[in-house]
């Protein structure tokens, strides 16, 4: 390794390579995973609250109807970044009142004074004597849980549209069969349903790649903040000083977003093949017909 | 008289306000083939699909084999109220659609196993052997591993077709099978269908084909305006109509 300390003696590549390594770079590269974990928790869930949505959406049940129609209107229609700002303490005040309540049933004082929201120190989350970890997990466990409330009403549109779309003839050729409604939706709707969710889906896949930077609003140092930060022109005063290099660093993110939204494509683009069979085109056609 | 397989009694249905059928009685025994003809909008395909209750009649009798189905009054009209009766039936009485409605997700073999092993909960391996014969007998065996839009037409019919004898229906139900195909692709279903009536099975068939209708029927039953306007035995009947309606229709099918 390079012999990092004093950085002012360096110069050329040993200069760069001790810059580049430095404990806020090597925050700059794990933050990557950062975006990475983010996506991977936020995808599943994302979709969970999706069919949530969608099939409360086409329940029988009237107050399901309602609140999964309503969930799907609620947040497609108000802007993401309202969303993205109240979701985090909405569920952070949620939590930490049931807390209050269920810890701190002596304390007669409102939880709301003014503008002050205050809870009993036991129902503090996470409590005060966390370790900096713990802070940094609980925040961005709501920052995840935020994204998939909003991106999983997008996909509950998506997968609405999508069982709306299947074929009436193919459903009702397998009520003529014998089969029950439950073998109806299992065997002959989902399957059917992925050609027309797919690509809706891949759509949002990408919007919530792009969507990521708005973690930063959320208190979580992903790789815009950190691009931002180190790009930044520094002085003598700093130990690796260099002037505004932001451009650098931002071509760096375009590329690593571009490889991501080329692996998405390819990864789409096989699902879209392994799920359709002609059978898009081949009703596509019909219909044109 | 041999045993009836279908019974229809007095079956009503109206859609809105526009009244379908206005009690039609038909009775198809065992082993007899039964031809359903009229314009379009007589009534004759909601009479077949009332009959594996795909429709729910509002008025009349519905007996298979002997078992009437058992009804509920529902706010919303009047349905079936036993379901293991309702999916007794509907395994009992296979249908061959207009569109064929091949599943588009499974391979043809899959069309022809699924229902036999998910409703009929019989063994995959037996039904997948027995699937290849029903294949084989319709002539696309080697199109067992296909997907339904990589097959003709006529194809798919006939793999609809397998899937329905695959159910070891007591009744076969087609519902104007060949209406959506080319003339040369027509034939090559009408071939089988003439070979199943040939076998003795009991079919009922919704068609707009005089000659099928003809050559394969032991009775045609003309409907009009949600009637039963004449039957009869296929040779008198195309032969001698005795309906003014029946004369028009059939100078108007020949013509066309």
């Amino acid at each position: 390794m390079f012999d990092c300390v004093d950085p002012k003696s360096l110069e050329g590549l040993t200069w760069l390579a001790c810059y580049l390594t430095t404990g806020k770079h090597m925050a700059f590269y794990a933050s990557f995973a950062t975006v990475l974990f983010l996506l991977a928790l936020t995808a599943p869930l994302a979709m969970l609250f999706g069919f949530g949505g969608a099939l409360a959406s086409r329940s029988a049940v009237l107050p399901l109807r309602l609140f999964g129609k309503g969930y799907i209107a609620m947040v497609r229609g108000i802007p993401d970044i309202v969303f993205f700002l109240f979701m985090p303490i909405a569920i952070d005040q949620l939590l930490e009142t049931v807390r209050h309540k269920l810890l701190c049933p002596d304390v007669v004082e409102p939880i709301r004074r003014g503008n002050d929201f205050v809870v009993c120190t036991a129902a503090k989350l996470p409590l005060g004597a966390a370790d900096q970890w713990v802070h940094e997990l609980y925040g961005f466990l709501l920052a995840s849980l935020s994204f998939a409330i909003v991106f999983g009403a997008f996909a509950g549109n998506t997968l609405y549209g999508a069982m709306q779309a299947v074929p009436r003839a193919q459903l009702e050729t397998a009520s003529a069969y014998g089969m029950t409604q439950r073998q109806i939706f299992w065997r002959i709707l989902m399957p059917q349903m992925w050609v027309y969710a797919l690509p809706g889906l891949s759509n949002l896949w990408q919007i919530l790649i792009k969507a990521t930077p708005l973690l930063f609003l959320l208190g979580v140092e992903d790789i815009v903040y950190w691009a931002r930060e180190l790009g930044g022109a520094k002085t003598s005063a700093f130990s690796y000083p260099h002037p505004d290099w932001r451009l650098y660093y931002f071509l760096f993110l375009l590329i690593f977003y571009l490889m991501l939204t080329q692996l998405s494509e390819r990864v789409f683009g096989w699902l879209i093949r392994k799920t359709d069979h002609g059978a898009l085109s081949a009703h596509a056609a019909r219909a044109g017909s | 008289m041999t045993q009836a397989v279908i019974e229809l009694q007095q079956i009503e249905k109206s859609f809105g306000t526009l009244s379908v059928l206005k009690g039609v009685s038909i009775t198809a025994h065992k082993g007899e083939v039964i031809s359903l003809i009229g314009s379009s909008g007589s009534g004759k395909s909601t009479l077949l699909r009332c009959a594996n209750l795909l429709e729910w009649a509002e008025g009349g009798n519905i007996l298979i084999e002997g078992d009437a189905v058992r009804w509920k009054e529902t706010s919303s009209g009047r349905k079936p109220a036993d379901a293991a009766q309702l999916i007794s039936i509907r395994t009992n009485l296979s249908m061959v659609f207009q569109q064929f409605n091949l599943w588009s997700h499974m391979t043809i073999l899959q069309n022809v196993t699924e229902a036999p092993v998910s409703v009929l909960g019989r063994d995959r391996k037996e039904v997948e052997a027995e699937a290849l014969n029903w294949l084989d007998k319709v002539g696309i065996v080697d199109k067992a591993d296909n997907y339904p839009s990589q097959l003709s037409g006529g194809q798919q019919q006939r793999a609809a077709i397998a899937r329905a004898l695959a159910m070891q229906p007591r009744a076969l139900l087609f519902d104007e099978p060949t209406s959506a195909l080319d003339p040369e692709l027509e034939q090559e279903v009408v071939k089988v269908i003439k070979q199943l009536a040939a076998e003795g099975r009991t079919m009922i068939l919704v068609t707009h084909d005089m000659a099928l209708a003809r050559d394969v029927s032991d009775r045609v039953v003309f409907l009009h305006q949600g009637l039963i306007e004449e039957e009869g035995e296929p040779a008198e009947l195309f032969a001698n109509p005795k309906s003014e309606r029946l004369r028009q229709f059939l100078s108007a099918t020949a013509t066309s």
